[in-house]
């Protein structure tokens, strides 16, 4: 915590001498701007104007709030740590390398049997209190903003609702695996629910899901096909709600959001297609459950739509650089043949897309007056619980062989 | 002994002389070893094994150990903070001090390990129970509640039954055929046939309960509420919680079964109540006796609970004390290296080398402590590593210290200005807050901290409190110092002293006189005649001002000064003569000219003398502007003063490149004289050749194998010297020195300007309160003397006490930092950090 302060200091002083440099140079360029009225120096002109004003504007609501987010990411565990998790014998030597970085303390109260699950939910406690911090302290549009990334998690957290209510767990079970950011206080009616105009009806019509939730009414009754497809719906809503809120905020944020929101968006699309294999979603129904954002729209979500078999994904990633190496280690997999190659293509693409994922977030800190850094910080965290997690896991269940397999960060 | 220690007794003025020393310590010895010398506290311990995870170091187990022992005590010390009755924790000075030394430590820690898990297991099964009977409890008062409210909406209910008769006879069938089975009840409860749910739940969650309801069976609800006035409390975890009970009229099993639903996943409590009222009465009967008899349980628990939490408390801070003990003296063995072939740990360290005897004695107390007759081995390395910096200080001149290191660490065996700053802060302090009386309350508020400094240090003071009562002895002289000042201003609350005779004559009338000297002096200070003279601001400004001058160069002189014994002592010869001497002479030539100008001024009797005082203002710039022209009546002030002008003036100018090019000229030709004798940058090549021929002599003495260790120690710290950073490096500090002595002098200046600033103040304060009272009479003036005494006291305490203080302190500061230190100072060392425990302490 020491660590975020210090830098939050440094950062603040920082942006504000840069700012009047920043708005100097663009000041230069209104000028010259001004002889030659073509588009294309209008297009510059406007970007550098809102440049100019993010720079100026930007730290008077949120220079605070950036400074503490990149403080936490400075507090992001790196490779050296990773090695030294990596190393240990026990989880108790797992704590006590943790408590040398910025988690500090954060398990030493805890009973000496110390299970993976309260590493993890520890873990998620910071991050859901270095959220609610910065969400407490954010004014719009930044609050708005924070408030779409929790959207998500009450996406997932209603789709699990559902789903236990469906296979008829125990209530109180399902709140306490619920994600705390995505909590909202009509949460637990969820369960009454039967069927989708109920769902809809008694709980979501006040939530901010409500939008979303109007594309799925169709759906008649809730089974595991049903609530798949909801969970997609929702999930392409909230992407291109989104996608469209940052777009309005303009400016750098919406360069370096839509960036990752794309990548979001394609991820989802390559994952819907290649789960739709054998099973009975129809084509139509497939094409529906694609966000209409991203690189590969509108045509590569065409093809998607009647693809058949994995070669079919694989040629069109081609045509999007980034996403051509996703296919390519696990051919020696993919010559096992039949399901067995394509589970395996299915999860080594998995990590690949956390991989770029991680990439993505860690680009957005490149760039300073956008709101791009906090969806980043908190995708990053998220991403390195869950490496604790597995780490942990690993350590607890003496697969060393597999210990590497967590996705580095920095 | 090799300890070259330099003069007999400690002084603040150099650090002290530090020792690297190694300790072969036998592991059995290990532990008691530490110990002692944590409890002896001065020697730093230096990490043997840097690269080492701290999981994969030798003392790992134990420390792993040692903190659930930590945990334990932390969950016992929370416990006991939480208890509502004060449970009374024996402070340690009183508690019988666990032996955690000598032969039977590890006995005692495996006993203490075990009373503590004991007493854990003992303590977490009792607020099980506790917790457990409690939550029954909560149950039972809830259903109470519940019971008690919903008589009342039952009631209500009766006492409008003529009117539900008819609302239901209006309605449609169904309803109707209700009033057939109802008719096989008594005639007394035929109303109440809705089924209802009734419960308690949360009461910032009623609104969405309701609102959910509402909406799941679309409005075909009759939902009525109460509030319970007082708050349930968690025995665990202390919150209180609000709670509302509720009941719900509804129809139909379905809908029933939803709000059941509903009322649970929102965390609400149902109850079973009966529409009879009989039997709810009866039920409430029930109720009421299983509560007294939990009630009962509960308080044998609750006191049992606290018989356990006081005998905890009476140990609680004797184990607090060795717990933090045994996690400091495992994490300084885990800095040690191990040695498997000798079963002996090495460890590395500095310390001063004046107390090498007696960490010896320590080390022997250890062994005989122990039990064993393997002593630990001590002897002194040489090193070229910079030693911490190391200043031994006592409670007054703590403060003093600490003020000089919040700027920097002094350089290892640096002249120390903290020394001095114990006589130039506090009197930079007073000249610019003299005044007698402010000065007497400040020294008397620091010398009543002083006299309960025993009773105050152990109590917790607060951050603000604290920090005043650390600096006590800076803010006594501060008091004392203002208080001289104050005779030297003739001052007090404005006001002044007329003591001895005055020096000046009133004659008698009416509006302004002309004072006439009568041939006295005053003996000390300002003569009082002054007070209330109209032109005794002038006059006041035109003193203090130059006062100011004059103390101002005297203390850059001597800052600069002490550049001397720091030369004479890391024999710089170099530094002397192209830093230290023009420097001097720059800073002389022009201010200190300046300063004896003055002083001169002050001397001539101006009214015998045959030619006009001069501006010595102008005198200065005009010296620069046209040297050697002297304007009479403006600027003369002693004959062949053009000379002596140009001749200082010429000092000063030769200053300059002398200060710019001597210095980097005369490295260049060492290093072409280094390279033509064919040597490369290997080294420094000046420390390096007095060193290797004392080393045999200096180790004599020692025991044994000391060979070895020392080709070790050859990881010495390499200085790169490039020419064009000598060279950058001079000019900047060319640039600073000369630019800074013209800012520095002005900036002296503060001195005056919050000296007139606190003196104008005070009298303010003085004219807008008291001096409109004391020409009262009666009982009126009595009054008021006494409210706007209150006042006209309140203010100066607060005011002119504390916030002047404290400006005039961050202004002395300043004038420390800034100017003084930038003249000698260095300060790139590092802070000596022993192993004590009472340092931890304080913590």
């Amino acid at each position: 915590m020491t660590a975020a302060v210090t830098a939050v200091a440094g950062r603040g002083g920082g942006d504000e001498r840069r700012a009047p440099s920043i708005l100097g140079r663009f000041g230069a360029v209104f000028e010259t701007a001004e002889d030659a009225a073509d588009v294309t120096t209008f297009d510059a002109l406007h970007r550098a104007r809102t440049l100019a004003m993010e720079a100026l504007f930007f730290n008077v609501d949120s220079g605070y709030l950036e400074g503490i987010i990149r403080g936490y990411k400075a507090g992001l565990l790196t490779q050296s740590h990773y090695t030294n998790l990596t190393q240990c014998e026990n989880l108790e030597d797992f704590r006590t390398q943790l408590s040398t970085t910025d988690y500090g303390n954060f398990l030493s109260n805890e009973p000496l049997p110390i299970s993976t699950s309260t590493i993890a939910d520890k873990a998620t406690q910071i991050l859901v209190d270095q959220f609610n911090y910065i969400r407490s302290n954010a004014v719009a549009p930044l609050s708005k903003f924070l408030d779409y990334i929790t959207y998500g998690y009450m996406i997932d957290n209603v789709v699990l609702l559902i789903t236990g209510t469906l296979h008829e767990r125990d209530t109180h079970e399902l709140l306490e695996r619920c994600h705390p950011l995505g909590w909202f206080e009509t949460m637990p009616a969820l369960c009454v629910a039967t069927n989708v105009e109920e769902l809809y009806q008694t709980v979501l019509v006040e939530t901010p899901l409500a939008p979303y939730f109007r594309e799925c009414l169709s759906a008649a009754d809730l089974d595991d096909l049903n609530i798949e497809i909801i969970r997609n719906t929702l999930y392409k809503a909230y992407l291109e709600d989104f996608h469209a809120f940052c777009v309005s905020i303009g400016g750098p944020t919406a360069d370096v959001t839509s960036r990752i929101l794309s990548f979001e968006a394609d991820r989802r699309t390559i994952n819907i297609t290649i789960n739709s294999f054998g099973t009975e979603l129809s084509k139509e129904q497939r094409a529906r459950l694609f966000p209409t954002i991203g690189r590969l729209f509108p045509e590569g979500n065409n093809q998607l739509a009647k693809a058949d078999e994995i070669d079919q994904v694989r040629a069109v990633c081609e045509s999007v650089s980034e996403y051509r190496a996703f296919f390519d280690s696990p051919s020696g997999a993919a010559a096992g043949g039949g399901e067995d190659g394509d589970a395996g293509i299915a999860a080594a693409l998995e990590d690949k897309f956390f991989v770029a994922e991680v990439h993505l977030n860690k680009l957005a800190f490149l760039q300073q007056f956008q709101y791009g850094v906090f969806y980043a910080y908190f995708k990053l965290k998220e991403q390195e619980i869950r490496n604790l997690t597995w780490i942990a896991e690993c350590i607890a269940q003496e697969a060393r062989d597999r210990i590497q397999d967590y996705i580095p960060i920095f | 002994m090799a300890a070259r220690v330099d003069n007999d007794y400690p002084s603040l003025f150099r650090s002290e002389t530090m020792s690297l020393v190694q300790l072969f310590v036998p592991t059995e010895v290990a532990h008691d070893t530490v110990a002692e010398l944590g409890e002896l506290g001065n020697v730093q311990f230096k990490d043997l094994n840097p690269d080492v995870n701290p999981f994969q170091r030798s003392f790992i187990g134990e420390i792993r150990r040692v903190d659930e022992m930590a945990r334990r005590v932390r969950f016992f010390a929370s416990q006991i903070e939480k208890e509502k009755d004060k449970v009374p924790v024996r402070p340690l000075y009183d508690s019988a001090p666990l032996i955690t030394v000598g032969p039977r430590v590890a006995q005692t820690m495996d006993d203490l390990d075990v009373t503590l898990s004991e007493h854990e297991s003992r303590l977490a099964q009792m607020n099980e129970s506790y917790e457990l009977l409690s939550s029954r409890l909560r149950e039972l008062v809830e259903a109470r509640h519940v019971l008690r409210e919903t008589a009342v909406f039952f009631d209500r209910a009766e006492s409008n039954q003529s009117d539900i008769r008819t609302s239901f006879e209006d309605s449609s069938a169904p309803l109707l055929q209700h009033d057939d089975r109802e008719n096989q009840f008594s005639s007394s409860n035929v109303q109440f046939d809705l089924e209802f749910v009734a419960g308690t739940i949360e009461r910032a969650r009623l609104p969405t309960f309701e609102r959910v309801l509402w909406r799941v069976l679309r409005g075909n609800l009759y939902m009525n509420h109460t509030d319970i006035a007082e708050p349930f409390v968690d025995p665990a975890t202390g919150i209180e919680t609000r709670k509302n009970v509720f009941i719900i009229f509804a129809h139909g099993d379905a809908l029933l079964a939803k709000i059941r639903k509903v009322a649970e996943s929102m965390g609400a409590t149902l109850f079973p109540i009966d529409a009879n009222a009989d039997k709810r009465v009866e039920s409430l009967r029930e109720i009421n006796g299983r509560i007294e008899d939990l009630e009962m349980v509960l308080y044998n628990t609750g006191s049992t609970r606290r018989t356990e939490l006081a005998k905890i408390g009476e140990n609680l801070s004797s184990w607090q004390d060795v717990v933090r003990k045994e996690k400091m003296i495992y994490e300084t063995l885990n800095f040690f290296n191990y040695d498997v072939r000798r079963k002996t740990l090495i460890a590395e360290g500095w310390c001063p080398s004046r107390d090498i005897i007696t960490i010896q004695l320590a080390l022997r107390h250890a062994t005989e402590e122990s039990g064993t007759s393997v002593p630990p081995i001590l002897h002194e390395l040489r090193t070229n590593k910079t030693p911490p910096t190391f200043q031994r200080t006592n409670k007054f001149t703590e403060a003093f210290q600490t003020i000089m290191d919040s700027y920097g660490i002094a350089t290892y065996q640096e002249v120390n200005p903290g020394l001095f700053a114990i006589v130039t802060f506090p009197f930079l302090f007073a000249v610019m807050f003299g005044d007698i009386g402010h000065g007497m309350i400040v020294f008397f508020a620091a010398l009543s901290m002083i006299l309960y400094e025993r009773r105050l240090a152990r109590a917790d003071l607060g951050e603000i409190f604290g920090t005043f009562f650390y600096g006590r002895y800076i803010i006594l002289l501060m008091g004392l110092f203002s208080i001289y000042t104050g005779v030297i201003y003739n001052d007090i609350f404005s006001k002044t002293l007329n003591l001895f005779q005055s020096g000046w004559t009133l004659p008698e009338g009416n509006g302004t006189v002309t004072g006439i000297p009568n041939g006295r002096v005053y003996p000390i200070g300002l003569d009082p005649a002054w007070h209330g003279a109209d032109n005794a601001l002038i006059f006041t400004n035109s003193y203090k001002m130059k006062m100011s001058i004059v103390l101002g160069v005297i203390h850059m002189t001597f800052a600069l000064s002490l550049q001397l014994p720091n030369h004479l002592h890391f024999k710089r010869p170099l530094e002397f003569w192209c830093n230290f001497a023009p420097q001097m002479i720059f800073l002389q030539s022009i201010f200190g000219y300046l300063t004896i100008c003055i002083l001169y001024k002050w001397i001539v009797d101006w009214s015998k003398s045959p030619i006009p005082p001069p501006s010595l203002l102008n005198m200065l710039i005009n010296m620069f502007l046209s040297p050697g022209t002297i304007t009479e009546g403006d600027t003369r002030l002693y004959t062949g003063q053009g000379f002596v002008q140009v001749v200082l003036l010429f000092l000063a100018f030769i200053c300059v490149p002398w200060m710019l090019c001597v210095k980097p000229y005369i490295q260049y030709k060492e290093m072409k004289k280094i390279q033509e004798q064919g040597y490369m940058n290997l080294g420094n090549g000046n420390g390096n050749d007095d060193e290797a021929p004392r080393r045999s002599e200096d180790l004599e003495g020692e025991e044994e194998g000391n060979g070895r260790a020392i080709a070790e120690e050859q990881d010495e710290e390499h200085e790169h010297h490039d020419f064009g950073e000598v060279v950058i490096h001079q000019v900047i500090h060319t640039i600073e020195f000369c630019l800074g002595c013209i800012s520095h002098t002005a900036s002296y200046l503060r001195l005056w300007a919050l000296s007139l600033a606190h003196a104008q103040l005070s009298e303010v304060l003085w004219d807008m309160t008291l001096a409109n009272v004391l020409g009262m009479t009666g009982v009126v003036g009595v009054v008021a003397k006494i409210i706007i005494f209150a006042l006209w006291f309140m203010l100066t305490i607060f005011i002119l006490c504390i916030m002047e203080g404290l400006s005039a302190f961050l202004h002395a500061l300043r004038l420390h930092w800034v100017e003084a230190n930038s003249k000698h100072y260095e300060g790139a060392g590092y802070q000596f950090m022993p192993l004590s425990f009472a340092n931890a302490e304080e913590n």
